[in-house]
């Protein structure tokens, strides 16, 4: 009786699990600042329509998800050149994917812990600011943004 | 003895379970920039129509010696977006003298020569990225004096504004 009530418990948090599967996050795009110039630094916000950054996460409903962002302090450039980029409390903006959904502002240095109780599929989209030197090497600077995504 | 074995395996057993209660998933976006020089802007020639007369609508083209002319330096390989600040009136005091029609062109030469057209407005003309570092920005216009139209310097500002796209 007693191993019966134990492999019963054991069956439940085997279907409870989550599959790795259950979960999938998407690159949509980069976080494109363009041209800037020497000198002069130049922010992309979050809500920017084409420049800011997106991923898209999607999870089964009701998932409590932990999502987290992995952000450069430096992009590299030609010859080991590096571009210093930040992040503001502010250049984070997660959206359901529901129909009504109001954008929540959030800060990308931090962890973030959310519920999908509306929706399945949430866009992230990220801003920042890159800080050219008035002697910047010229030329083009990339530098990556993971996000994590756990879904407990 | 029993009890004891079974409260070290519901142990275990829970212990893995919670382990194994999240799952975790990433992906990568770049962040890119494009690091450039700054883009400078030189008034170069006034559009001048010189003399004109009442009731005669006088207009200097691109490639006419009155042309206004700007000059760009950019980045090499870079396009820029050319827009304008344009008055419809040349003012001589309190009077004005009606100014229109302006046209453009734009070339990698110091030359109105095979300047590629365009219509100058304020929501602007992008030039193709080419591998020079310098534009020349050719302007005209037409000026429409009255038959009345008061004797008179008559002057105006042009601005044209440069940034990359």
């Amino acid at each position: 009786m007693r191993f019966t009530w134990l492999f019963a418990t054991a069956a439940l948090v085997a279907a409870g699990r989550p599959a790795a599967a259950q979960i999938s996050v998407i690159p949509v795009r980069d976080l494109a600042f363009g041209p800037v110039i020497v000198g002069i630094p130049t922010s992309i916000g979050p809500s920017h329509p084409v420049r800011s950054g997106q991923i898209r996460l999607t999870a089964p409903l009701n998932s409590r998800l932990q999502f987290r962002l992995t952000l450069p302090a430096t992009l590299n450039g030609p010859a080991g050149a590096r571009l210093p980029i930040s992040f503001s409390n502010g250049d984070g903006i997660a959206v359901s994917g529901a129909s009504n959904s109001v954008p929540e502002v959030f800060n990308p240095k931090a962890n973030q812990v959310v519920q999908n109780v509306a929706s399945t599929t949430t866009n992230i989209f990220i801003g920042g600011t890159v800080s050219p030197a008035g002697n910047q090497q010229q030329g083009g600077y990339t530098g990556t943004i993971t996000l994590t995504v756990t879904i407990f | 003895m029993r009890a004891t074995v079974l409260s070290a395996v519901l142990a275990a057993g829970f212990s893995s379970g919670a382990a194994t209660l999240q799952a975790q998933t990433s992906a990568d976006i770049q962040a890119t920039a494009t690091v450039l020089s700054a883009v400078t802007v030189t008034a170069g020639n006034d559009l001048q129509f010189g003399n004109v007369t009442p009731g005669v609508a006088k207009t200097i083209g691109i490639a006419d010696a009155g042309a206004g002319r700007f000059d760009v330096t950019k980045a090499a390989n870079e396009g820029v977006t050319l827009s304008f600040t344009l008055p419809t009136d040349l003012t001589s005091g309190a009077n004005t003298l009606p100014i229109g029609s302006w046209t453009g062109g734009w070339n990698t030469s110091a030359t109105p020569a095979g300047a590629t057209t365009f219509t100058p407005s304020a929501g602007g003309t992008n030039t193709a990225a080419t591998a020079g570092t310098t534009v020349s920005v050719y302007v005209g216009a037409t000026v429409t004096p009255a038959g009345a139209q008061a004797a008179g310097g008559y002057t105006g500002d042009v601005t044209m504004s440069v940034v990359y796209f």
